[in-house]
């Protein structure tokens, strides 16, 4: 048996020189203008995108050996089975777990806070955002099954949330739409998007590029949609209180 | 600054309930032969240290450049150098950004080349500076931001009329991946810095704004490579 862990680093290695390259730069050349900071300071930051470039790297590597190759297997799996729409509750599933940990939902707990006064407990906000997140990629998976071009989800999903930002405080409508990005997480971007890539590949009639594709922006709408439904109520609750 | 252990256990909570249930499937219905399967562990244990080593470097040497670079600048005090180095920090960041690369790789892979890595990188890159840099425009001149979410996703949707079907998927796609576990930290951090100089009035609420303006820049560019490829 063979485990691949290190081929094709070399590659990885030389992408992340060149992704990082001009962050140095740019540090180097304001630091020399204006920042001058303290050498102390400045062996930090050093410091700090060095740890970066070790982890890039490693990270890269592991979606290049690992989750690229064995989430589109699974993908051409799940596809070709008799029962395809299976991937339907899966992608609702793999959704909600991915969602349910993800550390950058703890900032927007704080935002809500902070603009809600307390008003949405924790948990109501957290299980809003699975669910939000589960059904956009259990609706990827429908787009796979059935190839619904995207537009026309996100043509709808968008109008709606312009038409909920009239009825939300400007500052509910700031929070929902940086929420956006908390919810594509690293699982959903490197493993998930696989698992679409392999579902794509392995099913005739579709292109993975047109169908697979698009995954990561239906769950990008999903917390601004959970958000704004949650500022909704928080309006109509300042109303009655009026 | 979160510690090393913080750090671990953030990545580990993000990274294993997706593990668990892949897990499961395995067993009960998907059921790889045992090679491909290590090669999904080998993946997880890359990624998570990856991850914790790329997050600790991000809180240490990244997020700090955000906030000095941020309060730095009303002694600048000139709009268009303001706006010139939001638009530079847009560009260097999101070139560093993990999930941008793994999209882009996944996209140049599937369509066999042709629509290249580098080329859809850097046209994320250029996309999401130049919203940066309007972003920084809009709180200095204090637009609202309703203003600019509508004229933005308008301009998307007009723009996805006239671009080929294989490059649609893939410029929304481009939109969720800036925002990533650099580019959000970072720019939240760069945002409140400027507001809270820049502005001379209250910093809640109008710091946060950045990250929403910053993921349409992408599509936006990725539709007119589109229009250009097509």
């Amino acid at each position: 048996m063979k485990v691949f862990v290190l081929d094709g680093i070399t590659h990885v290695f030389i992408e992340v020189v060149f992704a990082l390259i001009p962050l140095i730069i740019f540090f180097l050349i304001a630091q020399i203008l204006f920042l001058r900071l303290p050498w102390e300071k400045a062996i930090n930051i050093i410091k700090g995108i060095f740890l970066a470039f070790i982890g890039l790297t490693l990270f890269l590597q592991g979606v290049h050996v690992g989750f690229e190759p064995a989430g589109r297997l699974m993908g051409e799996v799940l596809g070709s089975m008799k029962h395809r729409w299976i991937l339907i509750p899966i992608g609702f599933v793999l959704g909600f777990v991915a969602t349910i940990a993800e550390p950058a939902i703890r900032i927007l707990n704080y935002e809500v806070d902070k603009v809600s006064g307390g008003y949405i407990p924790k948990k109501v906000l957290l299980y809003t955002l699975c669910i939000g997140v589960g059904f956009s990629i259990a609706l990827a998976m429908v787009r796979l099954l059935v190839g619904i071009p995207i537009i026309w989800l996100l043509l709808p999903g968008y109008v709606l949330a312009l038409i909920m930002m009239q009825f939300t405080s400007p500052t509910f409508t700031s929070v929902a739409f940086d929420a956006g990005g908390v919810a594509t997480g690293p699982m959903t971007v490197t493993f998930i998007m696989a698992i679409a890539l392999g579902v794509g590949e392995v099913m005739a009639d579709r292109d993975p590029i047109i169908d697979s594709f698009g995954m990561i922006a239906l769950v990008a709408l999903a917390p601004i949609l959970s958000v704004l439904t949650l500022g909704l109520l928080y309006a109509w609750k300042e109303r009655r209180n009026d | 600054m979160p510690g090393i252990n913080e750090t671990v256990k953030e990545v580990s909570w993000a990274i294993m309930p997706v593990t668990v249930v892949i897990f499961l499937l395995q067993i009960t219905l998907i059921r790889l032969p045992m090679e491909d399967f290590l090669q999904f562990l080998v993946g997880v244990v890359l990624v998570s240290a990856g991850l914790i080593f790329f997050l600790m470097g991000v809180h240490i040497g990244l997020i700090p450049i955000g906030e000095i670079i941020g309060s730095l600048l009303p002694r600048i005090g000139k709009v268009w150098l303001v706006v010139l180095i939001s638009f530079a920090l847009g560009f260097v960041v999101t070139l560093a950004e993990p999930d941008v690369r793994v999209l882009a790789n996944y996209v140049d892979s599937v369509s066999g080349g042709t629509i290249n890595r580098y080329l859809l990188i850097y046209t994320v890159a250029l996309g999401t500076a130049i919203f940066v840099g309007l972003a920084i425009l809009r709180i200095i001149l204090n637009i609202p931001i309703k203003y600019l979410l509508v004229g933005g996703y308008g301009l998307i949707f007009i723009l996805a009329l006239f671009v080929p079907e294989s490059f649609i998927s893939i410029s929304f796609d481009a939109g969720g991946v800036t925002t990533g576990p650099l580019a959000v930290p970072f720019f939240i951090a760069y945002g409140v810095g400027v507001t809270a100089v820049l502005g001379g009035r209250k910093t809640t609420g109008e710091g946060f704004g950045l990250v929403a303006l910053a993921s349409i820049g992408p599509v936006l560019a990725v539709l007119i490579l589109g229009i250009i490829y097509g």
